[in-house]
């Protein structure tokens, strides 16, 4: 038996979308504070607040109900926010009240979202991060460092001798026709702030690839970490010219300033701190999980970019009506 | 007609390529029937002529029948066309044949991926295929021993320009032609990925842009043949194909040498072999220089970028002495710095590469670097401010570098082979093996610089 958490995330009202149809799977169960729309026949919803004193409990009660052997935790915020105290309450309490929940009952299997953004952009990266490498991200910025500490609390959870399966899967930056997050806003402004005189190489990782991945951690045991990548890297400039956009090139030390005056006014979709991926590279190598889990991207950078700047420019004309997810 | 109506229910959710394919097999194979079944009643005369073609499509109408079958089993295993997401199996193999028609794919990105596309997803339809064109062929011969006795009986004018008009759509309906055109190398090439892909900016995984190097190109070789006149010595010690690491000598304040050493193996060596330099990590500190630098192939000097490029059996070139070889004052010029932890030794005996050493005579006099301004450069972000004859004198023009002579010595490559990858933790072999290759450029340096009559002739 499967259970999802941040069940109405995009990976997760997807996930549920591909498990329905998926004759293999009999019963799932989505566990978030609103029933994903996605869930039809088969999913049974429950309501839980993973930042309620009470979610341990209710999850373990719910766990134990159900015999659930797998959890897939995908309560994660896409984007950094303002309100960080929810976040840190949200990811990183709150994946310790789920990992918490999966000691007390027989849940042998956890699958985590996490993200390549995690490594952290530095001058001193190799072009290809591997799984062994450190997650350097700043931690004064809550939503990497809520991330880092979730992280280490799931790996913790997962030490071998146990007999759990621990498969975390650190995806590059989503796009795709209908994700929405920091990213994919970003790269819908008119003008794109960049910083002057650096072009990082970036990784686009299309949704589609993302939703497969998932799947593939939840339909095979692959304990462990694994990057999960597109083929192929893209210049930022490059990537904000496929996507119909102008550049905006701002030296940094002023655009740190501004970029941190427009996150105050709310401007802005990210804090200042973000500028370290507009400067340095920072791209993860996918080739474990490609041997271990068999995962095949079917985009490139390059094509997932494009999709995505597809359905923005239908957006933009007043032909695809339907809202981001 | 009516009378297949429940076939076609059935195939309603199937996908559409299979479906428009069995409904073409049953209009082709009935209307091939209604013909026989005409054709004998049409002329008695050829009796024993027409009974051929009659039985002939009465046997092949079992095959055609069959292939059919095949097609209304298929799909619920593999569907070609729609993506399915909730069986990844089908997701990663089918991904080629997704095709133009799916929702998901940009219709100018092309699945079919030429490396790795075919081979699993054509080989459940091939028999399919082969089943058509065997049927088409057999159609073919029939039309035309059907056809060609027709001027000799024009009474029978209805049946005979009825098989005329029949043939066309007979032949063209088994296969959709965008399919034909999707499949075709052609259209890989100009619309498929490969096309997209040669037509667009993109770099490759290390951040090498060859459209942007292409562009720079003239400048290089201008450096090359007119400005620095490079005269390479023993460029055929550098194996034409194969990982291999150039080790060399570092200097010049300005580090020109990465570059002129890419562009010397570009022009000289035989294979004319494309090479990827190290760059120190200050590089991709400093705005423009950083990525600069990038695209027309420094890469950042770890071990992990080594590898990978190795890893490629690409041909690598590492300057050991690092920002020490740089910052050399004139007074040390030509005077090796030390040598690093022998990352570089590790890395060859971990990858199994030859090391060629190399020797760079010229470019230290390019930049004499008189001083270094090392307190107020922290406050910059740079190693340091150098100080030559005319740098801060002249401004940002005195760091053009001066046209001395150069020549590059490559030197008999050191093999490493009789150490296994396990020899990269023994400390104390990598420290002598590094040892010896630093003595091997130094002593072709101390050659060169004593066979050089003149800085700036050579």
């Amino acid at each position: 038996m499967v259970a999802v958490t941040g069940a109405t995330s995009f990976i997760g009202t997807n996930l549920i979308g591909v498990l329905e149809e998926d004759p293999g799977v009999h019963k799932l169960l989505a566990l978030d504070t609103q029933p994903p729309p996605t869930a039809i026949a088969k999913t049974r919803v429950y309501e839980l607040n993973l930042t309620s004193a009470a979610a341990e409990e209710r999850l373990a009660e719910v766990f134990a109900a159900e015999a659930v052997d797998t959890v897939v935790h995908l309560a994660f915020l896409p984007s950094p926010t303002h309100a960080s105290g929810y976040s840190h309450e949200l990811e990183s309490v709150g994946t310790m009240h789920v990992l918490n929940a999966c000691r007390r009952t027989r849940v042998k299997k956890l699958v985590m979202w996490s993200q390549t953004l995690l490594y952290g952009a530095h001058p001193t990266n190799p072009n290809f991060l591997s799984e062994k490498h450190p997650l350097r991200a700043r931690r004064t910025e809550p939503f990497l460092a809520d991330k880092i500490e979730a992280e280490n609390e799931a790996l913790r959870f997962g030490k071998p001798g146990q007999g759990r399966t621990v498969t975390i899967l650190r995806t590059a930056p989503i796009v795709g026709p209908t994700v929405d997050n920091f990213v994919t806003r970003f790269l819908s402004h008119r003008l794109v702030p960049t910083v002057l005189g650096f072009d990082p190489l970036w990784q686009f990782l299309h949704e589609a690839d993302a939703i497969a991945a998932f799947r593939l951690a939840i339909m095979r045991d692959a304990p462990g970490v694994f990057n999960v990548t597109p083929e192929g890297v893209l210049p930022l400039g490059t990537a904000i010219r496929l996507a119909g956009r102008q550049a905006l090139p701002l030296p940094r030390p002023f655009a740190g300033s501004l970029a941190g005056a427009l996150w105050v006014a709310q401007v802005a979709e990210a804090p200042p701190s973000f500028f370290d991926y507009l400067q340095y590279v920072c791209v993860a190598d996918g080739s474990l999980a490609q041997k271990v889990l068999g995962f095949r991207p079917l985009y490139t950078s390059r094509e997932a970019l494009i999709d995505f700047a597809n359905a923005q420019h239908l957006r933009e004309v007043k032909l695809l009506s339907e809202t981001p997810a | 007609m009516k009378k297949d109506k429940p076939k076609r229910a059935r195939a309603v959710s199937k996908p559409a390529r299979p479906k428009t394919r069995a409904a073409a097999l049953d209009s082709s194979q009935r209307s091939a029937s209604t013909r026989a079944s005409q054709k004998p009643a049409g002329r008695k005369r050829r009796k024993p002529d027409s009974s051929v073609p009659q039985n002939d499509l009465e046997r092949h109408a079992v095959p055609a029948e069959h292939a059919v079958a095949q097609e209304d089993a298929g799909p619920s295993s593999e569907s070609p066309v729609s993506l399915r997401l909730e069986d990844d199996e089908t997701l990663v193999e089918e991904a080629p044949e997704l095709g133009l028609g799916s929702r998901m794919v940009p219709p100018h990105i092309g699945w079919s991926d030429p490396l790795e596309s075919m081979p699993p997803a054509a080989r459940p339809r091939g028999d399919v295929a082969e089943q058509i064109r065997a049927l088409e062929a057999r159609l073919d011969g029939l039309i035309r021993t059907g056809a060609l006795p027709k001027p000799a009986d024009a009474p029978d004018g209805p049946p005979a320009s009825e098989a005329l008009r029949l043939v066309p759509p007979e032949r063209e309906l088994p296969t959709a032609p965008a399919d034909d055109l999707a499949a075709s190398p052609y259209f890989v090439k100009r619309w498929g990925r490969q096309g997209l892909r040669s037509r667009s900016e993109e770099v490759d995984d290390f951040g090498l842009d060859p459209v942007y190097e292409s562009r720079f190109r003239p400048i290089a070789e201008f450096l090359y043949r007119h400005y620095f006149r490079i005269k390479t010595q023993g460029i055929s010690q550098i194996p034409a194909t194969g990982r291999c690491i150039i080790v060399a000598n570092h200097s010049g304040t300005l580090p020109l040498d990465g570059l002129m050493l890419r562009t010397a193996l570009r022009l000289e060596h035989p294979a004319s072999r494309e090479l990827r330099w190290l760059a120190e990590d200050f590089l991709f500190y400093l705005p423009f220089a950083g990525v600069f630098m990038n695209r027309v192939g420094a890469v950042r000097a770890c071990q992990e970028n080594a590898e990978r490029l190795l890893g490629k059996d690409g041909l690598l070139a590492a300057f050991p002495e690092g920002v020490q070889g740089i910052r050399k004052l004139f007074s040390e010029r030509y005077q090796l710095q030390r040598f690093g932890r022998g990352g570089y030794i590790r890395l060859a005996l971990r990858m199994q590469a030859p090391i060629v050493p190399c020797a760079i005579i010229g470019a230290e006099e390019t930049n004499p670097l008189l001083y270094r301004l090392e307190s107020v450069a922290s406050l910059v972000g740079l190693p340091y401010i150098p100080v030559t004859p005319t740098f801060p004198l002249l401004g940002p023009l005195g760091l053009v570098p001066a046209p001395s002579r150069w020549t590059i010595r490559f030197g008999e490559p050191v093999s490493l082979d009789g150490y296994g990858p396990q020899a990269a933790e023994d400390h104390v072999l990598v420290g002598r093996l590094s040892e010896r290759v630093r003595g091997a450029i130094q002593a072709m340096l101390d050659n060169g610089v004593r066979d050089r009559k003149s800085v700036w002739f050579g």
